[in-house]
């Protein structure tokens, strides 16, 4: 296979960071099912040399019960490795002083059981799905308008994704939602914030130039937040991701480059 | 008046221009009717999400306004002529109060998307159903795009969150029908048979009433009542044709410098 498209530099690569929803699995009723090929790509990552995590923008779920769902789609794979919004969240939540009013989904509200939630001073949206009603987002509202400096937290700001029976509705359609009403701007936690993604190369010790990231069907989405970054530490793959089918042809790729170098 | 060609049409806007809730501005039914004596077509122009033509004709009737149906045109109107022009069928996102404003269109098998205030529609199910027909090409029709209104407990979102989040999930922009859109008052003039320089428009919302109207090539009068406050004549640019405190007032200026 030509090298064009890739960098020339996947030997020097010291890790992967892997998008979830998309790229190991498809989402939908229970646990939703493994794409093809992805449970081994796994795999195979674990057994090289590179440094592997896990970055989602899953809001729907508690980190702990997501990588169990994951584990019994048969991915090998720990809540360590694995970096969703939620947390990141409440980091930003205990450093500013705040107390959130929460709009995210059920499943979600276990991760914030210890977080004052008291006469809330910000408002914060995950992917809440059914909890998506007029009644709720109008709650959440009224948070934001009554607030002197009303502060939004929006756990990701994808437009839609996919569920085996079809398309639904992301977070950042209801954040678009708030920020027009009341004449805001959310603060986006999660992909493609590149706070987000600075706090998981932090976990690895690497560079941006260092580690290849894939992100499946919403590519533009997670690209985004590495551009931001400093040109300097832009990473040298971004416009390759588009030529990759799957991950388990993202991995062939790597792998093979490496093996070939070595 | 130099440079415009005789008047030929008033525009008047509904709440707040002729009644603030159950109570006329005074003196704005005498005001109507002097106007009527005039040489000049009368059409009333609301933005309305709520109340269907005949909700706002009994209002109107029951605080003695001389008004006939057909001479309200309203946003929701707009929508409805929009969609028979397109020969579109569709999915109403709408209070049902207002559904009797599109009795007759076929919305079987939908292809269009017609957003209005919709609390008991705007659910995660509907607006993930709207979100697949717009992404399939379905057109996106915005009632108007406010971003909350007054209730009885206090502040409600608005159609416009709603839109807006609809715009960016599907990366498509909304045709909004109603007021300040120049084809709102173009489309209220078109059965009267008249240009926009031949109209003039009173209202109390400098930007929806006043900015559409004079946008669209009309005068606009910019009237201090309803949910006028101090400064709002500075909001649009250029600013109103003329200020003045009430529809009565407003139709004596009409009556003595523009006809």
């Amino acid at each position: 296979m030509a090298d064009t498209g890739w960098p020339g530099c996947a030997k020097s690569l010291k890790g992967v960071i892997l998008d979830l929803c998309g790229v190991l699995y498809d989402s939908g009723d229970g646990d939703g099912v493994a794409i093809p090929g992805s449970i081994e790509a796994v795999k195979r990552l674990k057994e090289s040399d590179l440094q592997l995590r896990f970055c989602t923008n899953e809001t729907q779920a508690t980190r702990e019960k997501f990588v169990a769902k994951l584990q019994r789609l048969g991915f090998d794979i720990s809540v360590a490795e694995v970096f969703p919004p939620a947390p990141a969240a409440i980091a930003v939540l205990k450093e500013r002083g705040l107390r959130p009013h929460l709009l995210v989904h059920e499943g979600l509200l276990p991760e914030f059981d210890a977080v004052d939630k008291t006469n809330p001073n910000c408002v914060i949206i995950g992917d809440a799905a059914e909890n998506f009603s007029y009644q709720n987002l109008n709650e959440a509202f009224r948070v934001l308008i009554g607030l002197e400096r009303p502060v939004l937290f929006s756990l990701g700001q994808g437009r839609y994704y996919k569920e085996t029976d079809g398309l639904k509705l992301d977070v950042g359609v209801y954040m678009k939602a708030l920020e027009y009403a009341c004449d805001l701007k959310a603060e986006v936690i999660g992909k493609p914030s590149p706070t987000f993604f600075q706090s998981v190369l932090g976990d690895m010790g690497l560079k941006p130039n260092e580690v290849w990231k894939t992100s499946g069907i919403f590519m533009h989405n997670d690209l985004s937040g590495l551009q931001e970054m400093p040109s300097d530490e832009r990473h040298p793959t971004v416009t390759a991701d588009a030529t990759v089918d799957n991950l388990a042809q993202a991995v062939d790729v790597i792998l093979g480059q490496r093996g070939r170098g070595a | 008046m130099a440079g415009r060609r005789a008047l030929k049409a008033v525009l008047i806007d509904l709440s707040g221009t002729l009644h603030i809730e159950d109570t006329a501005v005074p003196g704005a039914q005498d005001a109507l009717n002097r106007l009527r004596q005039a040489s000049v077509a009368v059409k009333f122009v609301t933005n309305t999400t709520k109340e269907s033509k005949r909700i706002l004709l009994e209002r109107l009737q029951q605080l003695n306004f001389d008004i006939q149906e057909k001479e309200i045109f309203t946003s929701l109107s707009a929508a409805r002529s929009l969609l028979e022009q397109k020969q579109h069928r569709p999915l109403l996102l709408v209070e049902d109060s207002t559904l009797e404003d599109f009795t007759g269109i076929d919305t079987s098998e939908p292809n269009a998307v017609v957003i209005g205030l919709a609390p008991d529609h705007f659910n995660y199910q509907t607006l993930n159903r709207a979100f697949r027909m717009i992404l399939d090409g379905a057109p996106l029709i915005a009632i108007h795009k406010a971003r909350y209104y007054k209730r009885k407990d206090g502040l409600a979102l608005g159609p416009g969150p709603f839109v807006t989040g609809l715009e960016y999930a599907a990366d498509c922009k909304a045709t909004v029908v109603g007021k300040p859109e120049k084809a709102f008052f173009t489309q209220a003039l078109s059965d009267v048979g008249c240009s926009p320089s031949e109209a003039v428009m009173i209202g109390d919302d400098a930007r929806d009433d006043v900015g559409g109207a004079q946008n669209a090539g009309m005068l606009g009068i910019l009237v201090r009542t309803g949910k006028y406050r101090d400064g709002d004549e500075k909001k649009t640019d250029p600013p109103p044709y003329l200020t003045c405190n009430s529809f009565p007032d407003a139709v004596e200026h009409i009556l003595q410098n523009l006809l």
